[in-house]
């Protein structure tokens, strides 16, 4: 019994999280906030996260990938999470993770390693995020047609993946309208994506079952972005409640602060070991493990929620200003609540799953 | 990442379930056959079993082998209390005794001491009560008013305890009573006591809980005796002995609490799935899945933090004070299980026997049950403090 990272995993932790802390931190991030008109990829960045072979964790070996699991991509994302990273990871890992699914061989050949390596950049439109509710793409003769809502990171793509009725496509970006929207969160770029009879290529293994596959996938990956920003809210809050002092006292030695902060404590290390078991249960391919992902999501989701909106409260007057970080993580935290189902669309999934059974 | 256990482990999970299949009737796993029973009745019933299983092998499971006990790994009792929780085995007699006092003794007792108590815990002759708890001290412990006077190879003992758990069924209790002057210091100037129940001197009342029954009592101690060599850890050593014992809860990984709750949501499921609310079964209701759906969640988690805990413990680990977390978690998940029953039953909820088919009254009673949880063993308040403090370094 060990639920824990093995030492190679903690080493990738170390590795990414030394980077961030030494190359791309508040300073860095804060500049992608302050030029929302910029493509939000910081080349610096983007050449780091291909070389240190982040691109690469989920793909196999024969691809030159690594070929790694779901847990391994989750330690990065909880990294990023923490660190508020911008730019295409996520979108260009989950273009891999179809074409690794769903794709034929010589698409895998064609696309794995160049994914791999950070030479194309990917985005997904694999269903209707959030409130900008966009219709399904419909293919007739292998022309798609809908407009696929807001999507992250279309506008720097290389390769698009719509899902349609009968499957996923591969798009090109060059035969989509895409118009930037300027996003709440500006550690990312969003864009709508409307297709009119685009030239699409089927990824030829595509099943609903695939499809669901990924999309438990994307939902474990956010959840651990989550719950990196949960934990980040959280210890910058009980640093500063340690050295704000208000009547003749460090704030965080009152009761009502610090009993709430303990909860936030208690809730935000169980959504942690949920988003790791989420993971973990993929990869094993436990027969939990659909459960297992609802369970990360509905839980990171709520707990990063409560976490930045306490860490505003808890900062005072200057965890509402612009210049202080406490937005980067709230805004951040409420982009990704609403990807990939949000809390209550989980706790009905569990429901459905337990109780309808 | 590994979630199975080794070979060895799975050996005594499949040699104690065999002897739990062969030594724990099917009745005696049921609400119903308990039901019938007097109070004592069901101690004895208790008593007797544990007993058997102590001569079996199965009591004390990370116990040295020389004090009787399996010598067994943190993993072993994980699987123990495991293996217990999905059989519905009966609760120990002993709870405190073998939680707390036990290896206590072990860690710092007198040999006559080691001798006297260890095997008879162990084998249910003697039943243990703690006395802590006091009228005007609960949460505030270092407040204890009950007073021990020596004279000459006896003390003599005045005072009163409270919420002590078995003490209509206890033989001895080991109780906190203050020995000497508190000067310098509120936890200064007290002993720990072994103090025999059965005189004339100590007085056990019952008291009766919300569920009706009355698992715990009161103690009244009037001109009680106690040899002055029934000190545990040394006279006026007693905070330090209780600060010592206390943390022989630390190493709990609360599976079996998370057996025990998971069977509860299970049978809330079901019954979520009989019931009417507004028309239709309270299952289909949004509001109520959401409930049910939330207290999973929850549940899940205390398993996989089970997991984690197991995880340290086995690599010899000690928790410290991330302990709290533990008790936070399980207490306040097995509240939230508790609401959703009640809020699946509604107006249901006030009798045991709604409809034909349905009976509640274990459920019922486990959900008015989850309310003391919060409160006995650290308030969830004291444990806030605790995180707070001595996980997150936050400031007193």
């Amino acid at each position: 019994m060990r639920f824990q990272l093995t030492d190679e995993q903690r080493a990738l932790q170390d590795a990414v999280r030394s980077y961030l802390r030494d190359k791309f931190g508040p300073a860095q991030v804060r500049e992608v906030y302050e030029t929302p008109e910029s493509d939000g990829v910081p080349a610096s960045l983007w050449k780091a996260i291909g070389e240190q072979g982040w691109l690469a964790v989920l793909v196999p070996e024969e691809h030159d990938g690594i070929g790694l699991g779901l847990l391994d991509a989750a330690v990065i994302a909880r990294a990023f999470g923490a660190a508020t990273v911008p730019g295409p990871w996520l979108g260009t890992i989950l273009v891999g993770e179809c074409v690794r699914l769903a794709g034929s061989a010589g698409q895998q050949a064609k696309l794995l390693p160049r994914l791999a390596a950070g030479e194309v950049k990917g985005a997904v439109a694999l269903l209707p995020q959030g409130s900008f509710v966009g219709t399904p793409a419909t293919a007739a003769g292998g022309l798609l047609t809908g407009n696929l809502g807001l999507v992250e990171y279309a506008g720097v793509a290389d390769t698009l993946v719509v899902a349609a009725q009968d499957g996923l496509y591969l798009v090109d970006p060059a035969h989509a309208t895409i118009t930037p929207h300027e996003s709440l969160d500006r550690t990312v770029r969003l864009a709508t994506v409307v297709l009119d009879e685009a030239p699409g290529e089927r990824l030829e293994a595509s099943t609903p079952e695939v499809l669901a596959e990924i999309l438990d996938r994307a939902a474990v990956l956010m959840a651990n972005d989550l719950v990196g920003i949960a934990r980040k809210a959280l210890s910058d809050t009980v640093e500063y409640d340690k050295t704000r002092v208000q009547f003749g006292k460090p704030v965080g030695s009152f009761q009502a602060i610090k009993h709430d902060l303990a909860d936030l404590h208690l809730g935000i290390t169980m959504a942690e070991h949920a988003a790791t078991y989420a993971a973990h249960a993929a990869d094993v391919d436990a027969p939990d493990r659909h459960l297992a992902a609802s369970i990360a999501k509905a839980k990171a989701g709520d707990m990063a929620n409560l976490s930045t909106a306490a860490m505003i409260q808890y900062h005072g007057g200057i965890g509402y200003t612009w210049e202080h970080d406490s937005h980067f993580y709230l805004k951040r935290a409420k982009r990704l609540e609403y990807q990939y189902g949000d809390a209550s669309q989980h706790r009905e999934r569990i429901a459905a799953l337990l109780l309808d059974a | 990442m590994d979630l199975t256990f080794s070979k060895e482990d799975e050996d005594f999970r499949s040699e104690f379930r065999t002897w739990l299949d062969a030594n724990l009737p099917a009745d005696m796993r049921t609400r119903e056959w308990w039901r019938g029973k007097s109070a004592a009745e069901s101690f004895q019933a208790r008593r007797d079993w544990e007993a058997k299983k102590a001569e079996a092998g199965f009591c004390g499971i990370q116990w040295p082998t020389e004090y009787g006990g399996r010598g067994g790994s943190p993993t072993m009792k994980a699987i123990y209390d495991e293996e217990m929780a999905k059989a519905n085995a009966p609760h120990s007699v002993n709870p405190l005794g073998m939680a707390f006092l036990g290896p206590t003794v072990m860690a710092i007792g007198t040999d006559a001491q080691k001798r006297d108590i260890i095997k008879p815990l162990l084998n249910t002759e003697v039943i243990w009560c703690q006395g802590f708890s006091e009228p005007g001290a609960g949460s505030d412990l270092a407040a204890l008013q009950m007073k021990a006077e020596a004279q000459g190879d006896h003390y003599v003992i005045n005072g009163q305890k409270i919420w002590t758990t078995n003490a209509m069924h206890g033989d001895k209790i080991f109780t906190l009573a203050r020995t000497g002057s508190n000067e310098g210091s509120r936890h200064a100037g007290i002993s720990m006591l072994l103090v025999d129940m059965h005189q004339d001197g100590v007085e056990s009342r019952p008291l009766k809980q919300m569920t009706g029954e009355s698992e715990f009592g009161e103690v009244f101690f009037t001109d009680a005796l106690c040899p002055t060599t029934e000190v545990l850890g040394g006279e006026g050593n007693g905070w330090q002995t209780a600060m010592l014992l206390l943390s022989f809860e630390r190493g709990s990984s609360a599976i079996g609490q998370y057996i025990d709750f998971r069977g509860q949501w299970d049978a809330v499921a079901d019954i979520a799935r009989q019931v009417d609310r507004d028309g239709r079964p309270a299952v289909k209701d949004p509001v109520l899945r959401q409930q049910l759906a939330d207290s999973l969640i929850d549940l899940e988690c205390l398993k996989y933090h089970s997991w984690h805990v197991l995880t340290q413990t086995s690599q010899g680990k000690d928790l410290g004070f991330e302990a709290s977390m533990t008790k936070m978690m399980w207490s306040e998940t097995f509240r939230k299980v508790s609401d959703a029953y009640e809020a699946v039953l509604g107006m249901g909820y006030q009798v045991p026997d709604p409809q034909p088919g349905l009976s509640l009254e274990e459920l019922t009673t486990m959900s008015l049950w989850s309310r003391s949880c919060t409160i006995w063993g650290g308030s969830a308040q004291v444990q806030r403090s605790i995180v707070a403090e001595r996980v997150l370094g936050l400031p007193r």
